[in-house]
């Protein structure tokens, strides 16, 4: 050692530079498979009402229910019933006794709680995410929030909270509870764009037009609704705005023939739709703004219902009658490496799943007079062309749309003459209605 | 006044009806039916054809039932077989071996009557024998059973270990989502089956801030590429594994991460 030491001085640079080593070092973690990909099991503890307020309650209800079902829709999560949670209501970390909330019957590997309070007409909430298996250093997440004291704005702060939540235990991907679906109404008498939350609270009319508006899509920054919509020319892709709470000009949209389906690009540059201006329905693109038109497909047959690869926006599927039936097909957006998705049977409806990984789709795929099979909603990997049925012996089932999470779908079921919105995750469980008066139609799920 | 009435019928009996005029009319009523029905025949199929209606083939492709990972857990494990079932129908019950004749004790021996030699009746390779399930191994998959590369928990802590600082320790809701994405990026059915159960690539990658991956080195080999090249696409797949926890104060994480066939 001491030879070493004396016929290296290269040795007492790196003893001079192991300083330095060690501010830039960074921590090493080992790990492997096998080591799990259950769901987290977590507890959502009610929050403790602090002060006498006599809105308190009421916000308190709206907030734990919100929370509660959240984490429960969220598709990663083992809930732990609010039958098996621990008496006591644990309003900050001094309170909380983890060994409680992870013993037997709640088992929770992680805890959510925290304290809320409405004083002069603000809403206080104070939340915690703790991991009850790591007493030295429990928590996961810390948040305050501080709002206007209305239910609705406890909802919203805890879509909020959750989505933090499942941000942190999702592995990066964020939560949809903040996320809106807008869907077609006819309860007003005409068929109108509606915009809900992701469990179907807080329905609202966006358009009065009188008309009929189908299709709508919500652009990537959720400012701007396009959709088809029935005019003096016949059907004209519209657009409206949230910003300004009105339509906007979109002149790419409104030449002769049927223009239907409108699809935006992930980037929100760009929009693709079909028309049959040029006499046959086929693909055209065109700049948000509505310039720069130009035209995909030339194909005999109808090309209708494109949608963009949400991740590379550099591909489009869309349903094609070139060989009889509607088939999905793929493309890039220069027209090129067309590819035929279905093998048969009527399929329509194509939805990309915002990892790009995904196609969703309506498929009948014994289609025909007296066939057996209905109209159900599957999920295909792009690569392989292997898919998945979803939906089963329900009704029939039509216009997936992905949730920017590629967890959820929400779709539109009819059964009998109703039409209604439902959700649910992209393995087919946890099916939820959302809407539940007049009949509605055509969900898009926002961007985020 | 009925003789004059029935002149008049007898009159009109005998006058012969208007038959040419009726019958042309018919004629060209029928001849104009059918040419309809020939002009329909002919044009409406070309004018009228439904583009969407008809049972045209063309290109078909081959699907299959399974498909790869959902970014969603799963309670079932990966079902390659199309064929398995949770539920095994019950197979008919297998007979019962038929039972010895029992040595009547009380009877009396004859005397002088040999004794036959007993013969040792243990079945042979009776260890060797594979155990008989009596299921019958058919039927439909259950709906969601598509293969979603899970794994099931090892223990409570598995071989999770920390060399350098204490992560690990402080935030090991963090290591478990790292485990939880790779679990559902890496593919098993990209090995190549031949590999030996049990073989293990680990592998290095580092998580920057913002939670992607760069950097992934093979660390030690499995011997077999394909588990190698799957495991490294295993991480590559993976966009984010969500922001390093705010409290960790280094700006990256190294990690060592293998991969078991």
């Amino acid at each position: 050692m001491k030879a070493f030491f004396r016929i290296s001085p290269l040795f007492v640079a790196v003893l001079a530079s192991l300083p330095a080593i060690q501010l830039s070092a960074q921590d090493w973690v080992h790990t492997g498979t096998n080591l799990g990909n259950d769901r987290i099991r977590i507890a959502a503890a009610d929050m403790k009402p602090v002060g006498f307020d006599p809105q308190t309650p009421v916000l308190k209800a709206a907030f734990d229910a919100t929370l509660y079902s959240d984490l429960a829709n969220a598709g990663i999560f083992d809930l732990v019933s609010k039958s098996m949670i621990p008496q006591a209501t644990p309003g900050s970390p001094q309170e909380i006794s983890l060994p409680q909330w992870s013993a037997a019957p709640s088992n929770a590997a992680m805890v959510a709680f925290g304290a809320l309070s409405a004083t002069n007409g603000r809403l206080a909430v104070y939340g915690w995410l703790f991991d009850t298996r790591n007493t030295a250093n429990p928590q996961v997440l810390g948040k305050q929030y501080n709002e206007q004291a209305s239910q609705d704005m406890a909802r919203t702060v805890a879509h909020r909270f959750a989505d933090e939540i499942i941000y942190r235990l999702g592995g990066g991907v964020n939560g949809i509870a903040e996320t809106k679906i807008y869907f077609v109404s006819s309860r007003s008498g005409s068929k109108e764009i509606w915009s809900m939350d992701y469990d179907g609270q807080n329905e609202h009319q966006v358009t009065h037009l009188g008309s009929i508006s189908i299709s709508p899509r919500i652009s990537p920054d959720n400012s701007r609704i396009a959709f088809s919509s029935l005019g003096g020319q016949g059907w004209s892709i519209r657009m409206f705005s949230l910003e300004l709470g009105r339509p906007v000009a979109f002149p790419a949209g409104s030449a002769g023939g049927s223009n239907l389906s409108p699809a935006w690009s992930g980037d929100g540059t760009k929009i693709a739709f079909s028309s049959s201006r040029s006499g046959d329905s086929e693909i055209w693109v065109a700049d948000a703004g509505g310039g720069n038109l130009r035209k995909l497909t030339s194909f005999k047959g109808p090309d209708v219902a494109p949608a963009w690869n949400p991740r590379t926006n550099a591909q489009i599927a869309w349903v094609s009658g070139r060989t009889g039936l509607p088939q999905i097909y793929t493309m890039d957006i220069d027209g090129a490496n067309v590819q035929r998705m279905t093998d048969g049977g009527y399929a329509i409806s194509p939805s990309w799943a915002p990892n790009g990984q995904f196609l969703t789709f309506s498929w009948n795929r014994k289609y025909g007079p007296g066939a057996p099979g209905g109209q159900d909603i599957y999920v295909m990997d792009i690569a392989s062309k292997r898919w998945l049925q979803v939906t089963h012996d329900s009704g029939s089932n039509d216009f997936p749309s992905w949730a920017p999470d590629t967890r959820h779908i929400v779709f539109e079921r009819t059964n009998g003459k109703r039409s209604d919105i439902w959700t649910m995750l992209a393995d087919g469980t946890e099916q939820h209605q959302l809407t539940h008066s007049g009949n509605n139609f055509m969900p898009n799920w926002s961007w985020k | 006044m009925s003789l004059l009435n029935d002149g008049e019928r007898l009159e009109r009996e005998l006058t012969p009806e208007p038959v040419v005029g009726p019958a042309t009319g018919s004629l060209v009523l029928h001849a104009l039916l059918a040419g309809s029905l020939v002009f329909y025949g002919i044009f409406a199929g070309l004018f009228h054809h439904n583009q969407w209606g008809g049972s045209g083939g063309g290109g078909a492709i081959q699907v299959s039932l399974v498909s790869n990972a959902l970014p969603l857990p799963s309670d079932l494990p990966p079902n390659q077989n199309v064929l398995a079932t949770d539920t095994p129908s019950q197979a008919p019950a297998e007979a019962t071996p038929k039972a010895k004749q029992a040595v009547d004790m009380t009877a009396i021996p004859i005397s002088g009557k040999q004794k036959k030699p007993q013969t040792q009746t243990a079945p042979k390779n009776q260890v060797n024998q594979p155990q008989q399930n009596n299921r019958a191994q058919y039927g439909e998959q259950a709906g969601s059973s598509m293969a979603r590369a899970t794994q099931t928990q090892s223990g409570p802590i598995g071989p999770t270990s920390i060399s350098d600082g204490d992560f690990g320790s402080r935030f090991g809701w963090y290591v478990d989502g790292i485990n939880r994405k790779m679990s559902t990026s890496w593919y098993k059915p990209e090995v190549d089956p031949r590999t030996p159960r049990g073989a293990r690539v680990y592998l290095t990658f580092t998580i920057s801030r913002g939670g992607n991956p760069s950097d992934v080195r093979i660390e030690r080999s499995s011997g077999s590429t394909t588990l190698d090249r799957s495991c490294q696409r295993g991480v590559q797949r993976v966009d984010t594994f969500g922001g390093l926890p705010a409290a960790y104060n280094q700006s990256t994480l190294k990690v060592s991460y293998y991969c078991e066939y």
